[in-house]
């Protein structure tokens, strides 16, 4: 099978690492990988800030570039819904386009992974994947519990998976919501880290690269040890 | 809420919400634990989910026929002997209730919670037509007192703490200064509106469900304000928009199992008064309010607002509205629900609502008529955007990087040039004009992006 | 044009089209053999008091007990009539006067029968015939209100059937009594969050409230 690897715009310029590592782990459980080079970005900035509009050339642009694939595959849980629910010409797309974690679970059906982590690690379910996507279940539903990330995570060798008090509040990001609504977007980056902080978290992972930039960045200009590694990262991690 | 240019918006009430960072964490706090409590009454109920679609899908039968349930319900309450009023706006509703109270020599009313009236702006509306109004349940007539609206639509004064709530008590009440026990200032406010209910010859309600077949409605409180008002007073009106009809009585089955656990986590209110015929010798009246409900029944991908039955559990779950207070919504009904349901009052005055949000989806999911009100705020961008109700800076801004993103050259160009600007001129973005950075560190820019990694180490 | 046809008119035009109400709701949690510990648990949980007794006797021993203090005391039940006169102070402030609902306001005590008790939430039924007067229940200090153990129902939606059954059977009656115009829900006794989410019993209504489930089978002996 052919995938086509879709690397958000802020991964490609800020995170390649991730994008690396989503990558590596793709073809360690044996996918043929490509990754079209012209791919730019979903349009979910823009579409977030009403300006859906305005997406039609980024969507086209998208299209050209993964239409062939047998699936796409993308550490983004927000960038993936948004091309599923969003991006309106993309008909044939919506079927074969899968968030990391989903991918894994959903169609390779992985069930081991060497891999070692060895760190307590606190798990941030972002919003559009697990809501969205139904990556886990949402404490807001009278339903039985399940996390395809967590899953994933406990086939790491020697990771110790934290609680949290609040499993599944968001972030704060929520795209320009991060920059005009400042005062609010950074309290709640602050709560999420003093959650993961409380239940001495050494890394907090998640499938979001924008979570956990704005949740690094508030880590950082608080000076703390506490790092973020994106999910894709850890289930890439080699055994020592 | 008059519609000045200068009104604040969310963002910049949240910020100054944000300044006392304890106090927020205790908004934060309380509410939260509210949400908990709705968490632990709904896992008590093991059809809960079939409940919520059941009570999604009753009211999905009320938006498709309301005009026939409306009639239905006038004839009912009519043939019950009540007096039923329709009133096409605010002003309307306003006039109406002061009209009543005039044909009855009545000065002084007693009001128990109506979120309509708020909306209306029934209480100064009857001040400046010299009728006093007292708000009688508890955490209203602590913010009638304070001189300020309620910040949440079922615990009007949660952003107030029992010292300041003493404080007001001693200033209005003659309680005993820096006495902020919740007992004794219950207490105190008992004594205060039990003397207001004996003595108002005219008692005002909402209304939580009025009933189509039957032609009865029902009020639902915990501390019993709603019918110590209307059983002692010569005259009862009960305000109502028109989307809060359901059906049949038997659908109050529902409806009952999911309000207050959605809303407290109560299993139900003390007191779920159904009122189907005015007392020997009183006079009942029911005021139909659309003020804007008709024509949102007209918008397609937003009229399943009107499905809310006012729980607030969307408020409780928000972590936005937990840190920025329902004052930061400048509008009567706050938080997600308000943000979905404002705009269509006056977009406007409301245009900022929608944006207060990063559209993580926990209000649809709490919701218990299933409205899906994350979807509804993504789509009242779209239509503010395209209202022309953008700033200027942001829509050039947005096509720029419309452009950028359509061109691949463009966008690695750009990419290239940002980071190099980021790791050679940090005072570009490391400044106080970055909102970013006002708070947090930004992300250390790559020698090189994923793509150029791809094509050095993989083509 | 009215408000009202202008109002009906535009509602009717915006409608969405047909959306079929759902089936009716049947509860699963229909048939639990013995309700009354629910009821009991539930009631206590929200502040009210629960007492299986054997019959009236009994309800007007636990009365005198509970409240000692209460000068006027009211009542709709013919078997405890004597007991509420007894207590109460002066012979005249006995029996309501009809029509006036403000003269109540002095009751320390009611003591009315209502029809049925909800397991899930611990409410009972009570009409207006019950009540004497409508403001009763929530202007006397305190409340008690009598049940029959065996007319407890499940859920909410077993409530509604029961009350549409319990007006059928008004309306077929020989003599059928004024049809109720007004009729309540009372869960516990009045309360209020409204300060900094503290529990406070007795807000505007009863500050107490006390259910008897009357169970004629029961020996006065190991009653709760």
């Amino acid at each position: 099978m052919r995938v086509g690897l879709f690397i958000p715009c802020y991964v490609d310029q800020f995170y390649p690492q991730v994008g690396i590592a989503t990558l590596e782990l793709l073809e360690k459980v044996g996918c043929t990988v490509v990754y079209p080079p012209d791919q730019t970005c979903c349009g979910q900035p823009m579409a977030n800030s009403g300006f859906e509009h305005l997406t039609g050339q980024c969507t086209k642009l998208f299209i050209k570039n993964f239409n062939e694939f047998d699936y796409i595959v993308s550490p983004s849980g927000s960038c993936v819904l948004h091309i599923k629910e969003h991006s309106h010409e993309t008909a044939g797309i919506h079927n074969k386009i899968y968030e990391l974690v989903e991918f894994l679970t959903d169609i390779l059906k992985i069930d081991r992974l060497d891999a070692s982590f060895p760190y307590r690690v606190g798990l941030h379910q972002s919003c559009h994947g697990q809501r969205g996507l139904h990556l886990a279940q949402m404490s807001e539903l009278m339903a039985p519990p399940f996390s395809k990330p967590a899953r994933l995570l406990n086939m790491v060798q020697k990771i110790q998976l934290i609680d949290l008090d609040r499993k599944d509040e968001c972030c704060g990001f929520g795209g320009t919501f991060c920059v005009a609504e400042e005062a609010v977007s950074v309290k709640m980056g602050k709560d999420r880290v003093a959650d993961h902080a409380k239940h001495g978290a050494e890394v907090i992972t998640g499938s979001d690269m924008s979570c956990l930039m704005h949740l690094e960045g508030i880590l950082q200009r608080q000076k703390s040890p506490v790092k973020v590694k994106h999910i894709a990262e850890i289930l890439n991690s080699t055994i020592e | 809420m008059s519609s000045s240019p200068n009104h604040k918006d969310h963002a910049a009430l949240a910020a100054q919400f944000n300044k006392d960072e304890a106090r927020v964490d205790w908004h934060d706090q309380t509410l939260w634990f509210v949400r908990a409590k709705r968490d632990r009454a709904a896992a008590q109920v093991p059809d809960w989910e079939t409940l919520r679609d059941t009570a999604s899908r009753i009211k999905d039968n009320v938006l498709s026929n309301l005009s026939e349930y409306l009639r239905q319900f006038e004839a009912a309450a009519t043939r019950n002997g009540i007096i039923v009023h329709w009133a096409a706006d605010a002003q309307e509703h306003n006039d109406i209730v002061l009209s009543i109270l005039r044909d009855h020599s009545v000065d002084r009313m007693v009001k128990s919670k109506s979120m309509l009236t708020e909306e209306c702006h029934l209480n100064e509306f009857l001040k400046d037509n010299g009728v006093e109004v007292v708000d009688t349940d508890l955490g209203e007539r602590v913010v009638q007192l304070a001189g300020e609206p309620p910040s949440h639509i079922v615990l009007p004064c949660i952003h107030w703490k029992k010292e300041e709530i003493g404080q007001l008590f001693h200033k209005h009440l003659g309680t005993p200064e820096g006495n902020a026990d919740p007992q004794f200032l219950t207490h105190a406010a008992r004594l205060h509106l039990r003397e207001k209910f004996l003595t108002r010859r005219a008692a005002l309600t909402g209304v939580n469900f009025a009933v189509a077949e039957t032609g009865e409605f029902v009020v639902c409180t915990n501390e019993g304000n709603a019918d110590m008002g209307a059983h002692l007073a010569d005259v009862h009106i009960a305000c109502m928009g028109i989307e809060k009809l359901i059906p049949q009585r038997r659908h109050l089955g529902v409806f009952l199992r999911l309000l207050t656990r959605s809303a407290t986590g109560q299993p139900i209110t003390t007191y779920s008064s159904h009122f189907k015929r005015p007392r020997r010798g009183q006079e009942m009246h029911i005021v139909l309010v659309d003020n804007g409900r008709s024509t949102h029944l007209g918008r397609k991908d937003f009229r399943n607002s009107l499905k809310c039955i006012r729980c607030a559990a969307c408020f409780n779950t928000c972590p936005v509205y937990r840190r920025s207070g329902g004052h930061s919504y400048h509008t009567a009904v706050a938080g997600p629900i308000g943000s979905i349901l404002s705009p269509n009052l006056d977009m406007k005055q409301y245009s900022d609502l929608p944006f207060a949000s990063t559209l993580c989806g926990s209000c649809s999911n709490v919701c218990p008529v299933k409205i899906d009100i994350h979807e509804q705020l993504y789509k009242w961008r779209q239509v503010i955007v395209q209202e022309g109700n953008a700033a200027a800076s942001k829509t050039a801004a947005m096509k720029t990087m419309s452009w950028v993103l359509s061109n691949p050259g463009v966008y690695h160009t750009a990419g290239k040039t940002g980071r190099w600007f980021m790791l050679n001129v940090p005072f570009a973005v490391k400044n106080k004009w970055n909102s970013w950075y006002l708070q947090r560190e930004l992300p250390e820019p790559p020698k090189q992006s994923f793509g150029q990694w791809y094509k050095k180490n993989r083509k | 044009m009215s408000s009202r046809d202008k109002i009906l008119a535009t509602v009717k035009n915006n409608q969405p089209g047909p959306r079929d109400l759902p089936p009716d709701y049947n509860s699963p949690a229909a048939n639990a053999p013995d309700l009354t510990p629910q009821f009991i648990n539930i009631l206590e949980a929200i502040g009210g008091a629960a007492f299986l007794v054997s019959g009236y006797d009994r309800i007007a021993t636990i009365l005198h007990e509970q409240f000692p203090d209460a000068r006027r005391i009211l009542t709709s039940c013919p078997q405890l009539t004597a007991f509420a006169a007894g207590r109460t102070a002066a012979a005249a402030l006995s029996a309501a006067e009809p029509g006036n609902p403000h003269s109540l306001e002095t009751v320390d005590l009611a003591i009315l029968p209502a029809h049925f008790g909800v397991a899930e939430n611990g409410a009972c039924w009570i009409t207006e015939s019950q009540m004497i007067e409508r403001v009763l229940p929530f202007i006397t200090q305190n409340l008690a209100l009598i049940i029959p153990r065996n007319a407890i129902v499940a859920t909410m939606h077993q409530a509604y059937d029961r009350i549409a059954a319990l007006e059928a059977a008004a309306n077929t009656s020989a003599a059928p009594p004024q049809a109720e115009g007004f009729a309540t829900f009372i869960a516990g006794p009045s309360k209020t969050a409204d300060i900094e989410q503290s529990l406070v019993l007795g807000a505007h209504g009863p500050r107490s409230l006390t259910v008897f489930l009357v169970d004629e089978h029961l020996s006065d002996a190991g009653f709760f």
